[in-house]
């Protein structure tokens, strides 16, 4: 039995908070292809990130071909023969494919830093014959197709054998979820031209394509390593009932709080949305009191919806009416005039404002509750900022602390204070509320959600995992590919499974 | 299990609009592209037409040698620059960089002040204060990581106020024929600072092609998150392009002296304006990443033909300032239409 | 206090310290300078860079800047010339108003058309400087018939200290209390921090954006009328050598060329900072023309030791 090529073992990743990797091994063998699957949070893009020395693990320990060794950084893993071709694209446009293959790899092709063009195209030009692409060296990147940028990329990611002594281990990290078609057919003939000179792994929500590609097949799940199957002699439902896990415990999520809202008015109508290259036919409504989830994977348009209905993003068609109003916002501020608030998902960009005090941040998006007038009323101020923190339970050295010194779970109440604090707010987006953040303040985000809806709001909300879209939401949508694919009630005790939703989402 | 069973066939057919973000953007950028590089030549052979018509001595050899003479100190100046912005960064020293090697130069050749008659070695000398300049510009943005048009704005002053100190009340004249020659002497009846551009274009372009110092410009504009992950040294080659863009500078202004004949704080007065514009109408995007000296050669033509076509038809040279401000800012605008969004943050 | 706390109040403390012993040094070398009349002098210098500087400190808060702003300055004083004669005090709104409107333009620029300040500035600085010369003809005009309008700002005196300095200097409070006082007040420094996260809470950045780009217009404007009265005359380029003072007067009272820290009120001792500093060059026998390289070096100085590196990614 030969030796892996790689091989992880008990690898653990914890960040604030959050333990994103658990004790998880896995090992590559020679010209195979281990297909890696898992639900979004399950630790997937961490893993990877440590593979290509992004990150360095806590403890465990990672062997190249039987030894040993620490990945100081990319140009380590690159050197161990590690290449990885990115979910996002990582190439300079206006170069040419040459010099991206080889992009800080030039080595004897520059001499006193003038390039020799006919060394660097050859070398070039080997990686792609490789994977039996036409695609030219001297091509100029920006002016190629998205498939054929892709093959660019697994070009460069083959570029790291001339640095290893050995076959190189190429990593596909989500590289179908843009493809369609042709392309995609294209992809599973490199992946099978790739087994000959390499090994892969191919990291895929797309169950179907992994099972497809793969010799072997690692379940990830909750930051661990749930499971190992063939893909030849294994039961789909098994798969996704790895993959997702226990269901819910109803009182985690307070489910028992959720009340029924048939016959409430609606708040947030939506008709036939559309946004070329995003979104399709979207529509639906959100009545007083109800949670509204929404699932899919990335590329489903969910993301963008949410966006659009915030006004950080336009549309083509449709039309939106908030509290029997119509409306078209041409910003976010519209957005937040209206009475609708957004938690984003980059918190630190987005959600918070990093830099400003905790007292600052919730009173950004509306000031008028302690004012008077165009004036601060400090009174008002002090006391208002001191209920916020009281009811959400922040925890923070005092109201003026930086709000970059928080942990990311009281960010996150600074930034649902904030929201909560504009007497206008009628509809709260919420985009991935819970990363990041430990159980004690997951389990007060439900609370305040519940609360919220007690109290006749309205919740839109795109949530981390499956478990948290169902147990929350009153109604839940299921998004694929732009277009709304399914619709489930959700009442509590009459909850889809999870696996009903997974199935319509992939 | 259906859900398994989903065939490849409808996994991908789901309709027109669903999913083209994969093939739209390479189109958009591909117009775009073609956009940035068409539109100017396009341009400067309009202006050319009417300015034909509008003056009838537009045309003559003797007013395109005028422009040509004018566009060369331009032009050296517009090239080295190119390589900052393709960076994503900005010089904004070039007129303290001017004064200061242009009285370096002077003081160092025969001139009326002191006894010094060093010839060429002069030249070197005038160069050799801008690639300091630059050296320094671009040590200080990559040290202190202070943002390059503060840095390039702090040293250009410096670059005045060395020259106001060197020059002790009245400008220095440059009495050395020979170097008077190179700028006001000609060839074959072509200005010799015109050779003298042209020289400077070719190297740029062969810097901007063959060398790592202008293709790592490209990454580093394109993207400095991807450059610095594939292990480039980063710091090194930024310095190397403000280095660049100060010895052109130096250069420049060592031209403007042989011209002139005279050492001057004043002498590079107005060239930044014109530099930068020049760079950015050619096509060179101010954030960096795509255009180059080609681009700027038609840049630099388009300032000159216009100030010369506007001088023709009487204008004057002070209407001619208010209008390089406003194409400055409708360029830019223009090449960044396309990447405007709601909530992009630009400072 | 945790020791981050400290060490930015620390850092907040530096510059008055600075002036502090700045003025010592020079009182030092020559005792008459903390004498009536030479403070006087000082202080009449000094109105122009802080008018300047303030308006200078609203746009670079938001993490802009202004490099027109010096020659809206000249400009203002050319319209003076021009106006006064016919509008009488009049003349003096009007050039206000154009001022401001500039301003507005700048930041309808910036916030509509997405493109940078710098930019934007830059190509107003050429716009306004050639309108300016096209206007006055490139010569300085005189101010005689009208200018009794604004000459009562050159002798007026405020216990005992030139009312354009002790006016420009209350104006500064003004400010500095309104930012504190309104609730809108603090927006500058949102969008200077984090104006991502401001415009998804809500907020019109366009609006403050162009706000502190019109206001920056008008206190040119203002600081052209402490030039004219001074002159007597208008002149297209006037106040175009104190562009880098100005800058200068910002970065040196401690706020961040990246925005988002600083205020009116550090920009009150940073002016004085530059003014003291004027006069000390020439008192400790330095030679004027060394100013220009005295200022920019002090400007890359306090830029580099009040910049937040920590917040910042790509520098470019």
């Amino acid at each position: 039995m030969s030796t892996p090529v790689l091989q992880l073992r008990g690898i653990t990743k914890r960040f604030p908070g959050v333990l994103a990797l658990d004790d998880v091994s896995i090992e590559v063998r020679p010209h195979e292809v281990v297909g890696l699957i898992g639900e979004n949070g399950a630790g997937k893009s961490t893993l990877l990130k440590i593979l290509s020395g992004v990150y360095q693990p806590d403890s465990g320990e990672l062997l190249v071909r039987g030894r040993p060794t620490r990945f100081r950084g990319p140009r380590d893993a690159a050197r161990a023969g590690i290449g990885m071709v990115h979910q996002e694209q990582s190439l300079i446009g206006s170069v040419t494919v040459a010099e991206n293959i080889l992009l800080g790899a030039e080595g004897r092709s520059v001499r006193a830093g003038v390039y020799r063009w006919s060394d660097l195209n050859r070398r070039a030009k080997a990686q792609l014959d490789k994977i039996g692409s036409s695609i030219k060296p001297t091509a100029a990147t920006d002016s190629l197709t998205f498939a054929q940028r892709q093959m660019v990329e697994v070009a460069k990611a083959l570029a790291v054998e001339e640095q290893a002594d050995h076959e190189p281990v190429i990593v596909l990290d989500e590289p179908t979820s843009v493809l369609e078609g042709a392309d995609l057919e294209t992809l599973f003939a490199q992946v099978q031209r790739l087994r000959g000179m390499a090994s892969v792994i191919f990291v895929s929500h797309r169950l179907d394509e992994v099972l497809r590609v793969s010799d072997r097949v690692y379940v990830m799940k909750d930051g661990r390593c749930v499971a190992e199957r063939d893909p030849k002699r294994v039961d789909v439902d098994e798969l996704y009932r790895l993959m997702v896990g226990r269901e819910s415990t109803g009182q985690y999520f307070r489910e028992q709080e959720q009340r029924p809202v048939d016959g409430a008015e609606p708040l947030l109508v939506v008709e036939g949305l559309s946004k070329a290259g995003k979104y399709r036919d979207v529509s639906f409504t959100i009545r007083a009191g109800e949670v509204l989830g929404v699932a899919g994977v990335i590329g489903s348009g969910r993301e963008d919806l949410c966006r659009t209905l915030f006004g950080a993003e336009g549309y083509d068609r449709g039309r939106i009416t908030l509290a029997g109003r119509r409306v078209r916002f041409r910003s976010p501020a519209d957005a937040v005039r209206a009475g609708i608030g957004y938690i984003p998902s980059e918190r630190r960009v987005e959600g918070v404002a990093m830099g400003m005090s905790v007292r600052e941040n919730i009173l950004l998006a509306d000031p008028r509750p302690v004012s008077v007038g165009p004036f601060l009323h400090p009174g008002r101020e002090r006391r208002t900022v001191r209920e916020w923190i009281d009811r959400l339970r922040i925890r923070t050295p005092g109201p003026d602390t930086d709000i970059g010194k928080l942990s990311g779970g009281n960010q996150q109440k600074v930034a649902l204070a904030k929201w909560l604090n504009s007497p206008r707010l009628r509809v709260l987006i919420l985009d991935h509320p819970t990363r990041g953040l430990d159980v004690g303040a997951k389990e007060d985000v439900y609370q305040f959600i519940r609360q919220m809806c007690g109290r006749g709001m309205g919740v839109l909300l795109l949530a981390d995992t499956l478990e948290e879209t169902i147990a929350l939401s009153h109604t839940v949508l299921v998004m694929k590919d732009g277009q709304i694919s399914a619709r489930f009630d959700a009442a509590p005790g009459a909850k889809p499974s999870q696996v009903e939703l997974v199935e319509q989402m992939v | 299990m259906s859900g398994t069973a989903t065939t490849l066939a409808e996994s991908g057919a789901t309709g027109p609009d669903a999913r083209p973000a994969a093939a739209a953007a390479p189109a958009r950028y591909r117009f775009v592209r073609r956009a940035l590089n068409a539109g100017p030549v396009l341009a400067l052979i309009l202006l050319c037409l009417l300015f034909t018509v509008l003056n009838s001595q537009f045309l003559t050899v003797g007013n395109v040698r005028g422009i040509a003479d004018a566009s060369a100190i331009l032009l050296v100046l517009a090239v080295g620059a190119t390589f900052v912005i393709l960076l994503g960064g900005i010089d904004l020293s070039v007129e303290g960089v001017m004064a200061s090697s242009s009285l370096v130069a002077v003081l160092l050749a025969a001139n009326d002040r002191n006894g010094n008659d060093l010839g060429y070695l002069a030249v070197l000398g005038g160069v050799a204060t801008g690639a300091l300049f630059g050296l320094v510009n671009g040590v200080l943005h990559v040290r202190l990581r202070i943002p390059s048009f503060m840095v390039t704005l702090g040293t250009g002053a410096v670059g005045i106020g060395v020259a106001t100190v060197l020059f002790g009340g009245q400008p220095p004249r440059l009495l050395d024929e020979g170097l008077r020659d190179w700028g006001i002497g000609r060839w074959a009846g072509i200005p010799r600072v015109v050779f003298i551009a042209a020289v400077v274009l070719a190297l740029g372009y062969f810097l901007q092609r063959f060398t790592k110092v202008g293709r790592y410009a490209y990454v580093i504009g394109g993207d400095e998150q991807i450059a610095r992950l594939s292990g480039i040294p980063i710091a090194r080659f930024k310095v190397a392009a403000f280095v660049v863009s100060g010895t052109a500078a130096g250069l420049a202004g060592v031209m403007a002296a042989a011209r002139l004949g005279v050492g001057d704080v004043q002498i590079g007065s107005g060239q930044l304006f014109a530099t930068i514009t020049a760079v950015v109408v050619g096509g060179t995007l101010l954030t960096g990443g795509r255009g180059g000296v080609l681009q700027t050669l038609v840049g630099t033509l388009l300032i000159s033909v216009l100030a010369n076509g506007l001088i023709l038809s009487g204008v004057s040279p002070y209407v001619q300032k208010a209008v390089q401000g406003v194409v400055i800012v409708a360029a830019v605008a223009a090449t960044m239409w396309t990447a405007r969004n709601r909530i992009r943050v630009v400072k | 206090m945790d020791r981050d706390t400290a060490v930015r109040r620390l850092i907040a403390a530096l510059p008055l310290a600075v002036l502090i012993v700045l003025v010592l040094v020079v009182t030092a070398k020559q005792p008459t300078f903390l004498g009536i009349r030479s403070i006087r002098t000082l202080l009449d210098g000094a109105a122009p860079i802080l008018l300047l500087a303030l308006g200078q400190t609203l746009v670079i808060l938001t993490g802009g800047i202004d490099l027109s702003v010096a020659a809206l300055a000249s400009l203002g004083t050319v319209l003076l010339a021009k106006w006064l004669p016919g509008m009488g005090p009049g003349a003096i709104i009007a050039m206000l108003a154009a001022l401001a409107f500039a301003g507005l333009l700048n930041g309808l620029a910036c916030a509509y058309l997405q493109v940078p300040s710098f930019i934007v500035t830059l190509g107003a600085m050429g716009l306004w400087s050639g309108v300016s010369l096209s206007i006055s003809g490139a010569s300085t005009i005189s101010i005689t018939k009208g200018y009794d309008a604004i000459g009562w700002i050159r002798d007026l005196r405020l216990a005992q200290l030139p009312a354009s300095f002790v006016l420009a200097a209350l104006l500064a409070v003004l400010a500095a209390v309104v930012i504190r006082v309104f609730a809108r007040g603090r927006l500058l420094h949102a969008m200077g921090l984090a104006e991502r996260a401001a415009l998804m809470s809500g907020v019109r950045t366009p609006r403050v954006r162009l706000a502190a780009f019109a206001l920056s217009g008008l206190f040119a404007g203002l600081a052209a009328l402490l030039l004219s009265a001074s002159q007597f005359s208008g002149s297209p380029t006037l106040a175009d050598a104190l562009l880098l003072p100005t800058i200068a007067a910002v970065v040196v009272g401690g706020s961040a060329i990246t925005g988002g820290v600083g205020g009116p009120l550090r920009t009150l001792v940073g002016a004085l900072i530059i003014a003291v500093l004027r006069v000390g060059l020439s008192v400790v026998g330095v030679d004027p023309s060394y100013e220009q390289i005295v200022y920019g070096a002090v400007v890359i100085a306090a830029v580099a030791l009040t910049l937040d590196r920590s917040r910042m990614g790509v520098v470019k």
